[in-house]
């Protein structure tokens, strides 16, 4: 219906129409584990608010939601529940890695954290920051939305070698082998 | 008279040191002597020591406190004369008979969880303890993380398809 | 037909099942488990367990110099993450025999007090909203991102701040930030009358809150309860007051307590001591004084930017003091601080050198895990989320 009150047709493909209805209304299933948790309990609530992009309903069962929210630093304890609740998602499904924890262990290298949950589930968008601030989430969120928009596959983030980080300090190395090839 | 030296009158063939902050360290070699300090020490009129604030423990690989490996550290503290009073014990891993560590849960309950997460932690056992088993890590894992020769980064993967062994363990009962 | 076999009937009849909550659950409280044998909803016997979120602070503390362990005591109570810095702070001072300035101690008082506010406002927000309150979420969480809107101009992260630093604050008071928490402390109280008037005499939540999770006076001091959850059970304690620490003895503040020890009482308490916080927040605003910040001792003092790029020796001291660490004397020290959950403490042992040879964190949030083990017996199952959440159980904290 268009705004004098008439009504119009609006034809597209089937695809991204679904695509379209996808990415505004993506269901997040918020798996706060520690400190960036409440960070993004913060851009749930009323000043950051999450809804406006879609995150209206934030379902706890993860049988009713469409982007795993996983928020905190997962430990090798906790790694078989959340590759639990990632299987028994449905698809289409989209994984967003909040905070440095969750993207590659953040600052606890130790025998109990996990390195990174791309360790044990493919992840779509990865948020740094430690806790991101609310804005930083939203910037993930519209990124993943992106990402569904345009169809484009979920890889792991290269991690460095040790190489790479040798190579860059001298610029001429870098120059011949062609540099460090970084995913966004 | 501080209370440093209130102790030392009452304890006088144990060994008291003072630390930074001038709270009494009090040392004691056996477990039952700490039992008649603790009772002692509940009803003496300027301690009144009732509630147990920590239980830990701490590596003495180097023997700088002592010839044992580990050192057991209990903080009490009183709610009526707010007095803080810290008892050492020395402890092997695998103490037993003469030297055991016999658990202070009949006296403070509270340290019910406190001594699991010291045994998870070291492998000191506590005899008597009425389930001693891991509790801040994963039940399939080998080894004592806090101890000083375990690497800190010395990962240890649980594949799912293991069983996990939840029983109790068959501690000794003193 | 083996399986069939094996199923017999009464099994279907069998009232006692076990029923895990947790380690994801809806209640807002991190990584917990809680696995309970219930009959009907009825919680007959239930045992905690914890360690999904063990991050190995302890023993990081081992390996990092006494200011890098700086980072790990914010993600502890992450909801209050100004007190614990400070706390740590405080230890390591007492170890190397430092008094701090003055102007340094109003700051740190005032950055405790805010911190428990915002601690209190989750708690209680959280706990409401477990029990599907969900406005009082929303009207208090907007004071916590004015509270966070301060921190931030204070030391430029909103949660992990990391403001603290040995013998000093890394950064100074910004201007203005008087006027900002005055408008604070005037406007906040108003948002406590909403959230007393949605709860308090709220016939739904009475019935919710009131008679659950009891917890007496001596069973309370018998199993280490500290903090709101000690003095909700009716014991007068409370570590500003009875073991005081820097100006604390000079202030007047009130301490709050119970009667009964269950979830109502917890509330009250909370919503009681945000009202002291505030008043606290005001005593120290008027004697905040100009004056310097860091102690003038040299060897925590970190020098002045402008001195380093210019002397020599102010160079190479900065050099040392930021490759190696600070040289902490022999010794071992366990200091205590009135968190918003009760008694954090810090114990410090250290051979001497720029690393502790053992840090040890005594966390409220361990011991009060464990009291709700023994106050889950005959509960029903949403009464035990609730009490999760009257608890204010912080998984950081009860993991390290």
């Amino acid at each position: 219906m268009s705004k004098d009150g008439s009504y119009f047709f609006y034809t597209t493909l089937l695809s991204e129409a679904t695509k379209w209805s996808c990415k505004n209304s993506l269901w997040p299933m918020p798996f706060g584990t520690s400190c960036c948790g409440i960070e993004m309990m913060s851009s749930l609530s009323s000043t950051y608010d999450l809804a406006r992009f879609g995150s209206e309903v934030v379902r706890f069962s993860p049988r009713q939601a469409d982007m795993l929210l996983v928020a905190g630093t997962i430990t090798t304890k906790m790694a078989p529940v959340l590759r639990t609740i990632y299987d028994q998602m449905l698809e289409p499904k989209w994984v967003v890695a909040m905070g440095a924890c969750s993207s590659s262990g953040g600052i606890f290298d130790t025998y109990s954290v996990l390195q990174g949950i791309d360790e044990i589930m493919p992840v779509d968008v990865y948020i740094p920051g430690c806790p991101p601030i609310p804005e930083g989430l939203i910037h993930g969120i519209l990124y993943l939305q992106r990402i569904v928009d345009e169809g484009l596959p979920r890889h792991q983030a290269k991690r460095p070698t040790y190489e790479d980080a040798m190579s860059a300090m001298s610029f001429r190395k870098k120059e011949k082998q062609g540099g460090v090839q970084c995913q966004k | 008279m501080s209370k440093v030296e209130k102790l030392k009158t009452l304890f006088p063939d144990l060994k008291i040191e003072t630390d930074k902050a001038n709270g009494p360290i009090v040392w004691i070699d056996n477990c039952k002597n700490l039992f008649s300090v603790l009772e002692k020490l509940k009803h003496e009129k300027e301690f009144l020591l009732n509630y147990l604030t920590d239980l830990t423990a701490y590596d003495n690989v180097d023997h700088h406190d002592g010839d044992k490996r580990f050192v057991l550290v209990y903080q009490l503290f009183s709610m009526e004369t707010k007095t803080r009073v810290r008892f050492k014990i020395l402890a092997n891993a695998d103490d037993h008979d003469q030297n055991k560590i016999i658990t202070l849960v009949n006296h403070y309950p509270a340290a019910n969880w406190m001594e699991r997460e010291v045994y998870d932690m070291y492998g000191i056992i506590f005899y008597g303890h009425p389930d001693l088993r891991r509790i801040l890590m994963d039940e399939r894992f080998v080894g004592h993380p806090l101890r000083k020769e375990y690497d800190i980064k010395d990962r240890q993967p649980f594949p799912d398809n293991m069983k996990i062994n939840l029983e109790r363990r068959s501690v000794p009962l003193s | 037909m083996n399986q069939s076999e094996k199923i017999n009937l009464s099994d279907f009849y069998n009232p006692n099942v076990l029923v895990n909550l947790g380690p994801s659950h809806p209640a807002m409280h991190g990584t917990l488990r809680v696995m309970c044998r219930i009959n009907g909803e009825t919680i007959e016997e239930s045992k905690c367990e914890m360690g999904y979120l063990h991050r190995a602070i302890e023993k990081l503390g081992e390996t990092k110099t006494y200011h890098q362990w700086m980072v790990y005591t914010d993600r502890l109570n992450y909801c209050s993450a100004l007190n614990n810095n400070i706390a740590y702070a405080m230890t390591v001072e007492k170890l190397m025999d430092i008094t701090i300035t003055e102007r340094c101690m109003w700051i740190r008082m005032i950055c405790m007090e805010l911190s428990r506010i915002i601690d209190h406002i989750i708690c209680v927000a959280i706990n409401a909203l477990d029990m599907g309150a969900l406005t009082v979420f929303w009207v208090l969480y907007r004071w916590r991102e004015e509270a966070y809107t301060m921190i931030e101009a204070m030391c430029g992260m909103r949660l992990t701040t990391t403001y603290a630093r040995i013998g000093g604050m890394s950064y100074d008071l910004p201007e203005g930030f008087e006027k900002m928490l005055e408008k604070f402390c005037d406007e906040f109280p108003r948002a406590l009358e909403e959230t007393e008037g949605l709860l308090s005499s709220n016939r739904i939540w009475i019935d919710r809150t009131k008679n659950i999770g009891r917890l007496s006076k001596e069973e309370a001091i018998r199993l280490s309860a500290t903090g709101p959850v000690l003095r909700a059970s009716g014991v007068d304690f409370d570590l500003r007051r009875d073991v005081p620490y820097y100006g604390y003895s000079d202030l007047n503040f009130d301490v709050v307590i119970g009667t009964h020890g269950d979830v109502y009482d917890r509330y009250l308490v909370r919503m009681e001591e945000m009202r002291q916080s505030v008043s606290l927040l005001r005593q120290c605003l008027k004697r905040l004084n100009k004056g310097p910040l860091w102690v003038d001792d040299k060897r925590v003092r970190i020098p002045e930017k402008m001195d380093v790029y210019t002397k020599m020796e102010v160079l190479i001291h900065h050099f040392k003091f930021f490759m190696d660490g600070i040289q902490v004397p022999e010794g071992e020290c366990y200091n205590a601080v009135e968190g918003p959950n009760g008694e954090l403490g810090f114990y410090i042992v250290s051979r001497g050198g720029p690393k502790a040879w053992r840090m040890r964190i005594k966390s409220p949030s361990f011991v009060h895990y464990q009291i709700m083990e023994n106050t889950l017996k005959n509960e029903k199952i949403p009464d035990a989320v609730s009490i999760l959440g009257s608890v204010n159980i912080i998984a950081g904290e009860l993991d390290r």
